[in-house]
C-alpha cells in the first residue's frame, strides 16, 4: 500500500477545514476507486461525487486513469470562475 | 499551428488589480481588424441576495494550464493573432474585474465567437472558484453547474 496525498479546493476544502487529505491504496489504483475510497473515508465528499474529477498531474483524467506513486492529485469540483 | 497562427498569447493569475490598458495595448497589432474584449465584474444583486465582496482561489499551476489550452483549441479553430486571459484572485470589490479575455482577429465574427467561446469554457473548465460574501456577515461557496471536461488519456 502507497499513501496518496490529495489537495482540496474551495467547498471540499472549507467542508473538510483541511487542504489536503490522505489515502491509502495500492500503486495502480484506478481514478474512479480513488474517488470512491475517498467518499467512503470523508461521508461529507458523497455528495459531490458525480460531479466532482480527479486532476492528476494538472489535468482532468477519465476515472479509468491509473494512478502512480508521485503523481500530484487533486480533487475539483464544479468551478465557478469569471 | 498554434503556433504560426498564434503568435502572441499572455495568460496570468494576480492578487492586483487587472490592468484592463495593458490588456488592450497588448493586444493591439496591424494584423488585427478587430479587438473583441470581455470583462467580468463583481455584480452587487444576485437573484435577491446582496454580495458586499467576492475572493476567488485557484489552483494555480492547473488554471493556468487549463487556460493555454483554451487558447491552443481557440487558435484551432478561429485565425487569433492574439490572445489574453488574466484572472484576479483573492478579494474582488463591487464593480472591479476579476476577469478579462481578449482576442484580436483580422476580422469581427471571429473576435466575437473565441472571445465568447474563451470566456464560456473558463467558466466550466479552469480550477478558479468565487466565495461570495453577503450583507449579512455570511460567505459561501459558489459552485458551478457542470463537472469539467475530461481528456481521454
Amino acid at each position: 500500500m502507497v499513501s496518496f496525498q490529495i489537495q482540496l479546493y474551495s467547498v471540499l476544502r472549507s467542508k473538510l477545514a483541511a487542504a489536503s487529505v490522505n489515502l491509502e491504496a495500492h500503486d495502480g489504483v484506478s481514478a474512479g476507486e480513488v474517488l470512491d475510497a475517498l467518499c467512503n473515508h470523508y461521508p461529507l465528499m458523497a455528495p459531490y461525487r458525480n460531479i466532482m474529477r480527479l486532476a492528476v498531474n494538472q489535468e482532468y483524467v477519465l476515472e479509468s486513469r491509473i494512478i502512480h506513486t508521485g503523481d500530484e492529485l487533486a480533487l475539483i469540483t464544479p468551478v465557478s470562475g469569471g | 499551428m498554434v503556433a504560426e497562427k498564434l503568435n502572441k498569447r499572455w495568460v496570468s493569475l494576480s492578487k492586483t488589480s487587472l490592468d484592463i490598458a495593458a490588456a488592450y495595448q497588448f493586444l493591439q497589432t496591424p494584423a488585427a481588424g478587430g479587438i473583441a474584449l470581455f470583462i467580468g465584474t463583481t455584480r452587487q444583486w444576485t437573484d435577491g441576495r446582496e454580495t458586499t465582496l467576492l475572493t476567488y482561489e485557484s489552483y494555480e499551476p492547473m488554471a493556468l494550464r487549463e487556460m493555454h489550452l483554451m487558447i491552443d483549441m481557440a487558435a484551432r479553430r478561429w485565425p487569433i493573432s492574439r490572445a489574453c486571459i488574466l484572472h484576479r484572485l483573492g478579494e474582488v470589490p463591487l464593480a472591479e474585474a476579476s476577469v478579462l479575455v481578449g482576442v484580436a482577429t483580422a476580422h469581427r465574427p471571429e473576435a466575437f465567437e473565441a472571445c465568447r467561446f474563451l470566456i464560456d469554457r473558463l467558466k466550466v473548465q479552469v480550477p478558479i472558484w468565487k466565495q461570495e460574501h453577503l450583507t449579512d456577515g455570511q460567505a459561501h461557496w459558489i459552485e458551478g453547474n457542470e463537472p469539467p471536461e475530461t481528456t481521454v488519456t
